[in-house]
């Protein structure tokens, strides 16, 4: 059973398409990236999944129901723009947030106890949301996404601003309800974030599902085009008709072959131009350089 | 259903425990309470001592009837005017007045008139305190009489009594009601005129209320997470309601002050005292629940509509720009008020008070004049009840589309185009 399923899902604001003829399936499970440029259609995609919107065409399914307002309950919602009511007390926000999702009172305030403690926030708890710093404050609200422990959890950048601390803290709570069997979907811009935890990804570009599938597969079907390059001397080689195009770092060089070109004449090539090679290693592309290719020329 | 009650608490709870609820609900009826109890107090223990008048006389012989005409009292009883001094055609009157000025400079009296030998001029009142209008009244009164029996003198016509003679005819209105008739002495139009204006500051005061609410929770961005847990109908629904319970408790609290003042009035009015000045006023129940009727419909019709405005504004300054749409109406009921307010059964007064957005002010007022007939009452309700579906159901769409809208600020078209999507 997926998780979530779009089938041919368009939305339009008058004249501008922001999601036009999408097609997703999320399993069950699953750590999905959801990736695309800022205004690809991100966020029309997921207001959609948690029916906020309506699609104008196409099709909806939350767990294999048609999505609905009851669908809502199965989905934690962390958004990218942060906030919550100011001058709330923290407990009593959490209790408050997680009964809107139905919990019991008595229940959402023994797991919002637990949280607060888990997140070293038991001394804040009664403390209004203002008196937090915004770290602190990113931290209330990703519990208050995931209290009544939903099936399905959509967050949207839930790393930016934190500290690598409170991140890793995050990150293994993430991992944790993965194991649980939760479907987590990762709305972010960073690739190396998405490379490390997801297992399959969605593009969006223009409104556009432009790739989306088994993160490994979608790095395969790419192949080996990139040599990792450390060396002493001259890089003219580097110019050689074989390359595509180089990104060069402090201590060496990635350079992406062209379709077809053999790695092993980039090598030769190196070495009779009597440069010192260190290291040649072939490499699958980065989720950055196929997020690159995928949407700075369409 | 229990998330529209979790909402609706929420809203309810924050809302009176702020600083302005409690200013507002509490402290303006202390505030009213006080001014009455100052008033009150200011009527008992007005000026206990008479003033101190000289009469310079010029005519001759009109003096004593003004010193016999200063005949009112106290409220404590002793007389209001305490003439010291008469001077009959003095030889030097510029000599006289320096003196008398002296008088009121020393303070050994209060002032002085001048009755010119030509009684076809004006009396001169000359006093330190002209802003003493109660002083006026008598004066006047007693000058008048006296002029007016010289001059019937002049002409050989003698009174014993001219204030009998010359004074007016009273006009007393009564008014006539289904339940019988009773004495107006001008309260049907200062509780009419209240009425507008508290319906008016209320659909006003809780209509911004509702409008802030929303979009504090725009502006701190709680919205987005609010709307992942409940339907924006829901939350809509939700705010109006809370503060719908707001003011319900807001006028329990004034409707029992209003209750204890009036005890007091009724009190005073048994004991003969200054409070009794309260006890002219009835408020006729059915004018009550009309008003409480007509507020509810207003303000739920009012509210969405500020609602929808707070939902489409980012910030403040772009809510205060836009609110005007749901302002109007209301700030236009208070310009053509006074057409119902001059004549309550007219065709245009009837027509105005049946369209919606101007029924819930007009209508109570109309009610408080003159009872109208029961149909258009029920037209008016029924005309109501329809319009707020449609402008809740209007308001709704709006609000679903601006609450996720950030930028700038929508334009009039612009907002009717949010209808039309889903």
């Amino acid at each position: 059973m997926d998780a979530i399923s779009l089938e041919n899902v368009t939305k339009a604001f008058d004249s501008v398409i922001a999601v036009n003829a999408v097609n997703l399936r999320v399993r069950q499970g699953a750590v999905l990236g959801l990736l695309g440029p800022n205004g690809a259609g991100k966020t029309t995609t997921i207001r959609m999944v948690m029916n906020i919107l309506v699609p104008d065409e196409g099709s909806i399914r939350v767990l294999d129901k048609p999505v609905s307002d009851e669908s809502r309950n199965w989905i934690g919602y962390l958004p990218e723009e942060r906030g919550l009511y100011p001058r709330m007390k923290v407990r009593a926000l959490i209790i408050f947030l997680a009964a809107l999702h139905g919990l019991t009172e008595s229940e959402a305030d023994r797991r919002a106890r637990e949280w607060l403690t888990r997140f070293e926030l038991s001394e804040w708890s009664e403390k209004r949301m203002v008196d937090l710093s915004k770290g602190m404050q990113q931290k209330v609200q990703f519990v208050t996404a995931v209290i009544h422990k939903p099936p399905i959890v959509i967050l949207d950048e839930p790393f930016s601003g934190l500290d690598p601390v409170n991140a890793t803290t995050i990150k293994d709570v993430m991992l944790e309800m993965r194991d649980q069997g939760s479907t987590i979907i990762l709305s972010t811009h960073r690739m190396e974030q998405v490379e490390r935890m997801c297992d399959s990804i969605c593009l969006i570009n223009h409104g556009q599902n432009v790739l989306d599938g088994d993160l490994r597969a979608i790095k395969q079907s790419y192949g080996k085009n990139t040599a990792h390059i450390e060396f002493t001397g001259s890089d003219a080689f580097l110019n050689s008709p074989a390359v595509a195009s180089v990104n060069r770092f402090g201590s060496g060089v990635e350079a992406k072959l062209k379709p077809g070109a053999d790695p092993q004449e980039l090598l030769r090539s190196a070495v009779q131009t009597g440069v010192r090679i260190d290291r040649f290693e072939l490499l699958e592309p980065s989720l950055n350089d196929i997020f690159i290719e995928k949407t700075a020329h369409a | 259903m229990h998330k529209l009650w979790l909402i609706i608490k929420r809203e309810y709870i924050t809302r009176v425990k702020t600083k302005g609820f409690v200013i507002g609900t509490l402290i303006v009826p202390l505030l009213g309470v006080g001014f009455t109890f100052l008033i009150v107090f200011l009527i008992g223990h007005q000026s206990s001592q008479a003033m101190r008048l000289a009469i310079v006389d010029d005519a001759g012989g009109i003096a004593p009837a003004v010193v016999s005409g200063l005949q009112t009292r106290l409220a404590n009883g002793q007389p209001q005017f305490s003439v010291t001094q008469t001077i009959e055609q003095p030889a030097d009157r510029d000599a006289v007045q320096e003196e008398l000025r002296g008088k009121i400079n020393a303070g050994a009296l209060d002032g002085y008139l001048v009755i010119p030998a030509n009684l076809s001029r004006a009396v001169e009142l000359h006093t330190k305190n002209p802003g003493n209008f109660s002083m006026f009244g008598p004066i006047t009164s007693a000058v008048n009489e006296a002029v007016v029996e010289a001059r019937l003198s002049a002409h050989g016509i003698h009174v014993d009594n001219v204030r009998d003679l010359v004074k007016s005819a009273d006009l007393q209105v009564i008014k006539v009601t289904k339940e019988g008739e009773s004495v107006e002495k001008g309260q049907t139009i200062g509780i009419a005129i209240a009425l507008v204006i508290l319906l008016y500051m209320s659909l006003l005061m809780y209509g911004i209320i509702t409008m802030r609410s929303v979009l504090e929770e725009k502006t701190t961005r709680t919205m987005e997470v609010l709307i992942s847990a409940v339907t924006p109908s829901q939350l809509l629904a939700g705010k109006i309601l809370g503060v719908a319970g707001v003011a319900i408790t807001q006028f329990l609290i004034w409707g029992a002050t209003v209750v204890l003042l009036g005890s007091y009035g009724v009190a005073m009015a048994a004991m003969g005292g200054a409070g009794s000045l309260m006890s002219n006023i009835h408020v006729p129940a059915s004018l009550m629940i009309c008003a409480v009727i007509y507020f509810f419909c207003g303000y739920f019709l009012y509210s969405s509509m500020f609602a929808a405005v707070g939902a489409a504004c980012s910030s403040e300054q772009d809510a205060q720009q836009l609110q005007w749409i749901a302002m109007a109406p209301l700030v236009f009921t208070m310009l053509i008020y006074s057409v119902v307010l001059n004549d309550s059964t007219s065709r245009l007064a009837l027509i105005l008070s049946e369209i919606p957005f101007f029924g819930p002010v007009l209508m109570p007022l109309r009610v408080s004049l003159q009872t109208p007939p029961l149909w258009q009452l029920a037209l008016s309700i029924a005309i109501l009840l329809l319009s707020i579906a449609v402008v809740i159901f209007a308001s709704a769409k709006i609000y679903r589309v601006g609450i996720l809208m950030y930028g700038k600020r929508p334009t009039l078209p612009e907002l009717v185009r949010w209808l039309r999507y889903s």
